[in-house]
């Protein structure tokens, strides 16, 4: 039976492909392809190598032209550069794709639940489920909004949760959720459309879920939560400007809802009002979909040199007179310490069984963690908590002695600072190698992008799959030589 | 509209202008200037220099001013903040602030333009002389005239634009005569032919060699093109058209009515334009020519601070 198959992965793109003892998001181990993968797989071998080659280069191509790009600061002047794509989709089943929906909506509400607690009554913290000292320590706890009103008590209006499927189970898990500011959901809509101009007979005969509602969606949600009313609302994004890495992402947000791009200098508060500075004067501004973080958004709130945000803008929304999203202080429900207490927070919030699994935590601020961990630097993955875009992070097998030593320091010093996992070996997508001008198996993650308006949790079909190009590589950020490739949930079985 | 935005509009204008014309001046005395004998070679470099405005920082960078000296400084240093690949950049960074604003085809037009000119190798071109560089920055720049016309709305931001433009422009055709009148008339006697040449030049670089012929004899006499220059009712590169299309802009802006002005920017662009219907050009030239073009740079510069003042500043309310 496997006999057959693998001859036919053998040709073309394919040629000498190995899944490498990883689950293989398109090939089962016997070689053959996934269902849902069977029709894209016969398309791919029918290709010669130079044809993939020249799809490729008109990919590129179209997202300089179009500028979407992002900055990188390493070499001390902020180049731009491509977000690499890879042509080569990542499919998700249907049956697949209503269990992640599940646990995503699940672990959204749960979220918000704790948040609205813990900056409200802190009813978990009495009833004594996750440490007190564990929340006040979180350096994105933020004192300043606790009992401040949000509307409508939503505080994760837009999360992206990064899901990995682990190669040993072969099931999803979530490793991180982002409920501060994620982004990447532009480049899962640009994707989608690069991907249809360039690749259209790859759609062929398959059903994939669009996913261009996601910006109406969010603009609904923020509409919402106009102090105003919806009619009345004026809805503006806040950006900390170009130079920002996804600056892209806000402009095309801004443009997609049809509202202001606005920076910090182009608001200003009076009166307890948030305005904007048009050539005709002054215009109130209702909901603030802000892309700067907490500590940069008011310099008489927060960090005192911030020229990012606008002064006095926590006094207005803590009158209730301007909405913000997503809510002040969210970072300490993704700190990485917090997150080993999720699967918690939804037995506590919701009554109910997480439905997906979360990775096995370490957190160094306990005790017996930390013994373990100093002791077992070199199996596991190290993180800082409140740190992301993959930096302040060790991966202890792939690392050398020396550095390991440093991370053990660190971790000594500041334990709170620290939490440890064990390495997943994440699943892996077939890939363009450019360098090799073949297909090879590369390690990806998934970030589905979640809106919630307080009653339902709506989640674009697929999300954005990030990819670490570099062979053997488990990094997927941006920032880090990751790229994405085009996320195809597909409608009916498969 | 947040005054940010008209801010970046303006000056998105305003830069792709100053690019343009500076590869339009470059293109055409660059080829004039090689026909020529090597004495008034080195004199005619310099014109183009001081009409940047930039020669303190021409001098410290070159030894000579000489054609391939010129050229890399007015195209390509990145150290000329009025080099064409500085405009460039700088008007593609104001497009892509307010990108949301433009058309995704005016964003993608600029964006591509910007790609092209830094594609170019500087040392090549130089080489091989600027023809092929100008061409395609003058028609870069035209096809970013065209794209915006066609796909971005005619509302209050295209006004903006359009008051940007015509404000550039009006201020570098003054600079254009200014620098090549004194230049040419205080030069060394040179024989008849090489002025009409030298005229000629000035006439392409600004496009209306062919629309001076069909208004005037030859041959081409000085105050003759002057007058083109200056006070030409429909040449779009003449001083009086630019500084009709910045009041119609400003007005447009405001929703003035004729005979009347809603701010200072307006009341100046209205005595500018009236200025520029009723002066003779012998009326200009008996007052003298660089005192009145002086005039006219320092009145565009003053349009510019009070437009600014007017929309894009604000009052800080402490």
């Amino acid at each position: 039976m496997g006999a057959v198959p693998k001859q036919i992965a053998k040709r073309g793109l394919f040629e000498g492909y190995d899944t490498g003892g990883f689950y293989d998001e398109m090939f089962l181990a016997s070689g053959q392809p996934r269902p849902p993968y069977a029709r894209l797989f016969q398309k791919l071998c029918g290709m010669a190598p130079s044809q993939f080659e020249e799809r490729r280069k008109l990919a590129d191509l179209s997202f300089l032209i179009q500028g979407i790009t992002f900055t990188v600061y390493s070499d001390g002047r902020g180049t731009e550069r491509l977000f690499p794509f890879d042509l080569i989709p990542r499919i998700i089943s249907a049956s697949e794709w209503r269990h992640i929906e599940r646990g995503l909506s699940q672990r959204v509400v749960a979220l918000n639940l704790f948040l609205h607690d813990i900056y409200g009554r802190q009813q978990i913290l009495a009833d004594r489920r996750i440490p007190r000292s564990l929340v006040y320590s979180c350096p994105h706890f933020r004192r300043e909004v606790i009992g401040v009103d949000v509307a409508r008590s939503i505080h994760t209006h837009i999360c992206g949760i990064d899901l990995v499927r682990d190669s040993k189970t072969g099931e999803f898990c979530v490793l991180e959720d982002n409920v501060r500011t994620p982004s990447g959901v532009s480049y899962v809509l640009e994707n989608r459309i690069v991907m249809t101009r360039t690749f259209p007979d790859a759609f062929e005969d398959l059903q994939v879920l669009p996913v261009n509602h996601y910006p109406a969606e969010l603009s609904r949600i923020l509409r919402s939560l106009s102090p105003r009313g919806e009619s009345e609302a004026q809805i503006v994004v806040l950006t900390p400007g170009i130079y920002n890495s996804a600056y892209f992402e806000h402009s095309f947000l801004a443009q997609q809802m049809g509202v202001e791009l606005v920076e910090g200098r182009d608001l200003i508060v009076d009166g307890g009002m948030v305005y904007m500075k048009t050539i005709r004067g002054l215009t109130r501004v209702d909901v603030i979909y802000r892309r700067v973080d907490d500590e940069f958004l008011d310099s008489l709130t927060f960090r005192a040199d911030s020229v990012l945000g606008v002064p006095g803008l926590m006094g207005a929304h803590r009158a209730g007179n301007v909405a913000l999203a997503n809510a002040v202080g969210n970072g300490v429900a993704d700190d990485k310490a917090i997150y080993a207490y999720v699967p918690e927070f939804i037995r506590y919030y919701l009554g109910e069984e997480p439905v997906l699994r979360s990775v096995e935590t370490y957190i160094c601020a306990r005790p017996e963690d930390l013994g373990y961990v100093r002791d077992h630097l070199p199996e596991l993955v190290v993180k800082a908590v409140g740190e992301s875009g993959g930096y302040g992070m060790l991966i202890g097998p792939a690392s050398d002695r020396a550095r390991i030593d440093e991370f053990r320091q660190r971790i000594s010093a500041d334990p709170r600072n620290y939490i440890a996992q064990p390495v997943v070996p994440l699943s892996r997508v077939p890939s363009y190698d450019a360098t090799e001008h073949c297909v090879a198996g590369r390690h990806v993650d998934l970030r589905p992008y979640c809106l919630y308006d307080g009653d339902k949790v709506t989640i674009v079909p697929g999300g954005l799959t990030r990819v670490a190009l570099q062979k053997n590589s488990l990094v997927v950020n941006s920032s880090q030589g990751g790229g994405s490739k085009d996320t195809w949930v597909l409608r009916g079985e498969n | 509209m947040l005054s940010r935005i008209a801010e970046s509009l303006f000056w998105l204008a305003r830069y792709i202008e100053r690019a343009e014309g500076t590869a339009r001046i470059l293109d055409v005395n660059y080829h004039m200037l090689l026909e020529q004998s090597q004495q008034s070679y080195r004199l005619r470099w310099e014109p183009l220099i001081i009409m940047a405005g930039e020669e303190d920082r021409f001098r410290k960078l070159y030894p000579e001013v000489n054609a391939a000296n010129v050229f890399e400084f007015l195209a390509f240093r990145a150290d000329n903040p009025s080099s064409i690949l500085q405009c460039i950049s700088k008007a593609r960074e104001n497009a892509r602030t307010i990108r949301d604003r433009i058309s995704r085809e005016m964003w993608e037009d600029i964006n591509g333009l910007f790609h092209m000119a830094n594609g170019f190798v500087a040392k090549d071109e130089i080489a091989a002389g600027p023809h092929r560089f100008c061409d395609k920055i003058k028609f870069g720049a035209h096809r970013f005239h065209g794209v915006t016309d066609a796909t971005l709305p005619h509302d209050e931001g295209w006004h903006f634009l359009r008051a940007g433009w015509a404000l550039e422009r009006g201020e570098m055709t003054a600079r254009l005569v200014d620098v090549q009148y004194h230049n040419l008339l205080d030069g060394p006697p040179a024989a008849n032919a090489l002025d009409n040449h030298q005229w000629m030049a000035v006439l392409r670089s600004v496009g209306a060699y062919e629309a001076y012929h069909r208004q005037y004899h030859p041959p081409i006499e000085p105050e003759k093109v002057a007058e083109m220059l200056i006070l030409h009712l429909q040449h779009p590169h003449s001083i009086r058209y630019s500084a009709t299309e910045v009041q119609a802009g400003l007005r447009a802006v405001s929703g003035s009515n004729y005979g009347h002005y809603a701010n200072e920017a307006e009341r100046l662009a209205g005595r500018l334009v009236e200025r520029l219907s009723y002066d003779r050009i012998a009326d200009i030239f008996q007052q003298g020519l660089h005192g009145y073009l002086n005039d006219v740079i320092s009145m565009c510069g003053s349009i510019g601070e009070d437009i600014a003042r007017t929309y894009f500043y604000y009052a800080v309310v402490a």
